[in-house]
């Protein structure tokens, strides 16, 4: 038994030390590569790193309870150092939307009736998953993060993320039980919205900053800071009409828009199933759709139309669990 | 019998640099919730990388700095690979450094890592603006480099001791 080790050792040492040698240069190679093939959606990489991410998640559920709950104290302690001026404005708020509401209930009631005049079909009401944000949304280099449901809970590709007071990003990775929102912040992600007031249609283009892009506006566009931004449903991908934020800043530089939703206090995450079915569904195509989202970004409009085309017409479980 | 619980022990003393620092990966995404913070967390694990190769370098093989790069990828959701490429770079050049750092009083340690640390930024920074193919511009890679770097006497404090008493 000493002797075949002994033996087996000796076998192996040339390899070992070629191998102690070189360790390092292959690693480095090695890292390059799986950048490159992450890059282009090998689906290996795709499956290890949602496994590995799903076997980590419930560390990550466990970590994340007392973060929330000191958040909590500290936003309870800080609400009592505002209570009084807080009062007051929420007062007069309060007296504002009272005159708001009456001026909505009347439009409701118009809206209503000219709905039924033209045999306007509404859209379905979304089934909703709630989830809490297990992860920060990753620092600089990239913004998304971690949701504790998974497809177990029926989140899919491509479903919309909204907070309390609005639009979070999208969903590009699903596990069992996690799910990957990419943030509209996020320097890859591009969704298609349309200025509500002006209807003027854009691309929230996210540069890793707070502030996101508004690209592709008409040349016409009459816009003007504090517009509300909603989704404009384009594409198939997203459902219209969510609120996502308001113009705060026009110049040459571009246009850049405040999102609603408070980044500090990202605890829970709502998914919005509306199944409309312009995302691919395909795992292999599915994330290239994900990410790069740019149904009206030029050079990436011809094969995300091909890719989305294809599959509705073939699948027949499209139809039978989609629209009625 | 005791000799399989010293085998064990040493094991599991071997093993406290790769377990500590995954653990700081995983601690790296908690929410904290405080304002500003969900922008620019320090890069723990970027610091304990450094540690361990200055201080422990045969307890941390590139192998194990490789492994939780990917792991850190995986986590924060950044392309595979990138920080396991810094990981790597800053451990690599960290190896051909750490004679300057021994032995040394702590304030050249950190100065030592605020530089090499600039050096993973800027690593990072190139290759999202590759990869991404756009130009990422924004302070928040320059607030987290001064936040990682002004951290890193408090990180340290916490190696040394994991160091001193769990290492050995």
């Amino acid at each position: 038994m000493a002797r075949r080790t002994a033996t087996f050792s000796k076998l192996t040492q040339p390899v070992r030390s070629l191998w102690q040698r070189f360790a390092f240069s292959a690693l480095v190679l090695a890292a390059f590569a799986l950048m490159l093939l992450g890059k282009a959606d090998i689906i290996i990489i795709e499956r290890a790193r949602v496994a590995v991410a799903d076997a980590v998640v419930p560390i990550l559920e466990v970590l994340s309870e007392p973060a929330s709950s000191l958040t909590r104290v500290l936003d309870k302690i800080s609400e009592f150092r505002y209570l009084h001026s807080k009062f007051e404005r929420l007062k007069q708020e309060n007296q504002q939307l009272r005159q708001w509401r009456h001026v909505a209930t009347g439009l409701q009631a118009e809206n209503r009736a000219l709905r039924r005049l033209t045999h306007f079909v509404p859209p379905n009401s979304p089934k909703v998953i709630t989830g809490r944000a297990i992860s920060n949304a990753g620092g600089p280099f990239v913004r998304s993060i971690l949701v504790n449901v998974g497809s177990r809970q029926g989140v899919r590709r491509g479903l919309a993320a909204v907070s309390g007071t609005g639009f979070v990003g999208m969903v590009v990775e699903v596990g069992e039980r996690h799910s990957r929102v990419l943030l509209m912040t996020d320097l890859n992600s591009q969704i298609p919205v349309v200025v509500q007031t002006t209807r003027d249609p854009g691309v929230l283009s996210g540069d890793n900053s707070d502030r996101p892009r508004l690209l592709f506006l008409p040349q016409n566009a009459h816009i003007s800071t504090g517009d509300p931004v909603v989704t404009s449903g384009e594409g198939g991908v997203l459902p219209a009409g969510l609120q996502v934020g308001v113009i705060t800043a026009i110049s040459d530089a571009g246009v850049r828009v405040k999102p609603l939703v408070d980044w500090d206090r990202l605890e829970f995450v709502r998914f919005l199933d509306y199944r409309v079915d312009g995302m691919v569904q395909i795992r292999r195509t599915a994330r290239t759709a994900a990410t790069s989202l740019g149904p009206l970004k030029p050079d990436r409009l011809q094969p995300v139309r091909g890719q989305t085309a294809k599959p509705v017409a073939n699948a027949s479980d499209v139809n039978a669990s989609g629209t009625p | 019998m005791s000799g399989i619980a010293q085998h064990l022990d040493s094991w599991a003393r071997y093993m406290m640099p790769a377990v500590t620092t995954m653990f700081l990966a995983l601690l790296n995404v908690v929410p904290l919730g405080l304002p500003g913070i969900s922008d620019v967390t320090p890069l723990v694990t970027m610091m304990a990388v450094f540690y361990w190769s200055v201080y422990r370098p045969d307890l941390l093989p590139a192998v194990v700095v490789f492994a939780l790069g990917l792991i850190q990828d995986i986590l924060l959701g950044s392309p595979i690979g990138l920080m396991a490429l810094t990981f790597l770079a800053i451990h690599g050049v960290t190896l051909t450094q750490r004679q300057a750092f021994l032995g040394k009083p702590f304030f050249v340690t950190w100065v030592g890592f605020a530089v090499i640390s600039a050096g993973g930024f800027m690593l990072m920074w190139i290759m999202t603006c590759v990869l991404a193919a756009d130009l990422l511009l924004t302070p928040a890679v320059l607030f987290q480099f001064i936040l990682t770097t002004v951290s890193f006497p408090l990180a340290a404090w916490v190696f040394v001791r994991v160091h001193r008493y769990l290492v050995r």
